[in-house]
């Protein structure tokens, strides 16, 4: 019984991951300078092969293999947040959106190296010191465009009061994952958010952006997606679904 | 300089502890340690690296043999100006052959030209063809505790290097089976 729910929050992880890769993959070639575009790459690269690390776990439990997993699945059925489907948007959104999902992340590995499930433990071991990277360099870049120019301020601050919504909603739990919490496979959700809000809006204040009063997540359940999800997968999933290429990878 | 760019900062890679640091080339950034995060982002892709420093192109005094040679460019300090550390670079060998500039130690002067006044007294100049010379206050190094976030991970990603992509066998097979291949490339050995 635990496998099925554990494989459930594996894949919600694994999702996550794959579709803030997606995005992020978005800016290659567009990013604001040559180096920043090499270490926003870098980052997307990296969380896609984070999500490799936890589709591979989910194929463990399920027998599913990622790829038919990633390129087979429908909107309706994939587990992410709707913060890593929106559109990449402006430089601060999605700065700031892998900033906030890089905080979220920091804790929560910091939970999960200590799994009383041995696998959970080893990926989480292996992500934590790139997450530890990743959180460096968005926390940089987050200060500086907080405290520096006035239109920089004016859209970190639009960026942040249209995500924080979206961010809360990496603490609602999927159905029944208290028992994992129980078993000490998965950390307590809310423990993660009083330890998430602490260190981010700290960060923030020091950045000069006020963090928006809204408490309530801007979706509850993982299975609600926004048009924006259909669009990128559509476009993520042709090539493999197409019958002409569609062939062995 | 009217240039819109951040301001330049070179970059000096360790490969390994007890090797020299060397000039990896230089990237652009807002601030020090900006220009750290960047110099790990774009130069250290690949295994391996020890410790980075990076150091504002501004910052860096540089003379070749030739300018040095002519002695036009050192005046005194006065003799109770306060000392600090510089770290000396030199580059060696022939200017056509693939070098760096390396550091080869640090020396207490007031100003950038007594540094390489000291430098070159203290550092033995054969070979020599370039001098750097900055104060080490400008000079940004990465951390030991920060290396397993900033470093280790680039020793697991065996995708990033060429050889991990056999291309030229797959290339040559496809060829093959196509007919595609002339007599010349079917001759030629696979490098």
């Amino acid at each position: 019984m635990n496998d099925t729910l554990l494989a459930r929050n594996v894949l919600a992880l694994a999702d996550d991951s794959l579709l803030l890769g997606h995005r992020n993959s978005e800016w290659a070639g567009h990013a604001p300078i040559l180096e920043e575009d090499i270490a926003f790459a870098n980052l997307a690269l990296d969380e896609l092969g984070h999500a490799q690390l936890w589709y591979e776990l989910h194929q463990e439990l399920t027998g599913r293999e990622p790829d038919e997993t990633i390129f087979f699945r429908d909107a309706a059925d994939y587990l992410n947040v709707q913060l890593v489907e929106l559109p990449k948007g402006d430089w601060a959104f999605s700065m700031l959106r892998q900033y906030l999902f890089d905080a979220y992340e920091n804790v929560l590995l910091a939970h999960l190296v200590n799994s009383s499930n041995a696998r959970v433990a080893e990926i989480a071991a292996k992500q934590r010191p790139e997450e530890m990277y990743h959180l460096r360099h968005t926390s940089n870049w987050v200060k500086r465009l907080g405290l520096g120019a006035a239109e920089s301020h004016r859209r970190m601050t639009a960026a942040l009061n249209e995500l924080w919504a979206y961010a809360l909603q990496l603490f609602a739990p999927l159905e029944n994952a208290q028992a994992l919490t129980d078993a000490n496979i998965l950390p307590d959700p809310r423990a993660l958010q009083t330890e998430w809000e602490n260190q981010v809006g700290a960060h923030l204040t020091a950045s000069a952006l006020a963090v928006p009063a809204a408490r309530a997540p801007r979706a509850k359940s993982r299975s609600e997606h926004t048009a924006h999800l259909r669009e990128l997968l559509t476009e993520m999933q042709e090539v493999a679904r197409s019958e002409v290429y569609g062939v062995e990878w | 300089m009217n240039d819109s760019q951040w301001a330049r900062y070179e970059v000096f890679e360790q490969e390994r502890a007890g090797a020299p640091h060397r000039n990896a080339g230089s990237v652009h950034a807002s601030d020090a340690e900006m220009a750290l995060g960047n110099a790990r982002d774009v130069f250290v892709r690949r295994p391996n690296c020890f410790s980075l420093w990076v150091v504002p192109e501004a910052a860096v005094f540089a003379k070749t043999a030739q300018e040095v040679a002519r002695d036009d460019w050192y005046a005194a300090p006065a003799a109770d100006a306060p000392r600090e550390t510089y770290l000396v670079f030199s580059k060696k060998g022939q200017p056509a052959r693939e070098t760096f500039v390396e550091y080869v130690g640090e020396v207490q002067a007031a100003t950038p030209a007594h540094a390489l006044r000291v430098a070159l007294e203290t550092f033995p100049p054969q070979d020599v063809f370039v001098w750097w010379v900055a104060p080490e206050r400008r000079v940004l190094k990465s951390e030991q505790a920060d290396a397993a976030s900033m470093f280790a991970p680039a020793r697991a990603k065996k995708y990033r290097m060429h050889t991990f992509y056999p291309v030229e066998p797959i290339m040559r097979e496809l060829k093959s089976a196509q007919g595609m291949l002339d007599n010349s490339e079917k001759t030629t050995d696979n490098d």
